[in-house]
């Protein structure tokens, strides 16, 4: 081996600033990651055998909180608002899934409510979202 | 010679082993993926239409299932799993108790083709949202397919 022969050592990748970077990325995605949830938290009733409602992605998602406040996906709605509220979320869209998450504490009345108030925007069939007994999340 | 034996040795040692790395990656990875699960579950249900056409389209084919408040008093979230053993719920005229509803409703749907296995719920108003769901879980959980409908109550 002559002295000016550059080292076998010295071809090896260094992963360490990849790895580094990777990690780094991880750690941001688990701490945004409660965030990227979209609506309030709302404590949902538990049920045994929940159908599978598909990501909550491409869902406009209307929730009731505990106190009865109502949510069109990330914003709160104003009593007297909600109609148009939902007609903006809904937009373009031809076949638009909406989902209700109530709160389990809510009397039916108030879920019955919205979802007239649903219908009567020519929104036929939502699906009531619930939480399998002992899953974890909100 | 001897320099070259040591340095391949050397080479060996110098490659990092990525395994247990790649291994807590992933692992955080999964426990990531656990924690925040953005799939749903619920139930699909068919909206009450307006109280107008309401009582025009109650066939006599229909199985309505009637939740009342007075036999079936779950008012606050039940508590545990299930419904209280008291609750009583009409299915077609006929006071049972709710645990009962899965045979029933089975027995009744069980034969006719899959697009007319529908039930219609009328829910007093004042029960409690938690105890209406496992109601319709219970309900479904007697035949797989079954489509909820509401219907108005006064």
């Amino acid at each position: 081996m002559r002295l000016g022969e550059p080292t076998p050592i010295k071809a090896a990748i260094n992963i360490t600033p990849l790895v580094d970077v990777v990690l780094v990325l991880l750690i941001i995605f688990m701490v945004m990651a409660p965030q990227m949830r979209k609506g309030p938290d709302v404590n949902l009733p538990n049920t045994t055998k929940p159908n599978g409602q598909g990501d909550e992605r491409g869902r406009i998602l209307v929730s009731i909180d505990e106190a009865r406040g109502l949510w069109i996906n990330d914003q709160p709605v104003a009593a007297g608002h909600f109609d148009e509220t939902l007609r903006a979320a809904v937009g373009a869209e031809t076949n638009p899934r909406i989902v209700i998450r109530g709160d389990a504490k809510l009397n039916f009345r108030e879920v019955r409510e919205v979802m007239i108030a649903i219908e009567q925007q020519g929104f036929r069939g939502v699906g009531l979202i619930a939480k399998r007994t002992g899953a974890e999340g909100k | 010679m001897q320099f070259n034996n040591n340095d391949s040795g050397s080479r060996l040692q110098s490659e990092i082993n990525i395994t247990p790395l790649v291994d807590v990656v992933l692992v955080l990875l999964i426990i990531f993926m656990v924690v925040v699960p953005l799939l749903m579950e619920g139930y699909d249900v068919d909206i009450p239409r307006a109280s107008a056409d309401t009582s025009a389209q109650v066939a006599e084919s229909q199985l309505i299932l009637s939740i009342g408040s007075a036999a079936c008093p779950i008012l606050t979230p039940p508590a545990g799993e299930g419904i209280p053993k008291d609750c009583q719920v009409t299915l077609a005229d006929q006071k049972i108790p709710a645990a009962e509803l899965p045979a029933r409703v089975a027995s009744i749907l069980g034969g006719r083709p899959a697009e007319q296995r529908a039930l219609f719920l009328a829910v007093d108003d004042r029960l409690n949202y938690e105890g209406v769901l496992r109601i319709i879980d219970l309900a479904k959980s007697g035949v797989e397919d079954l489509k909820i409908e509401f219907v108005a109550t006064d």
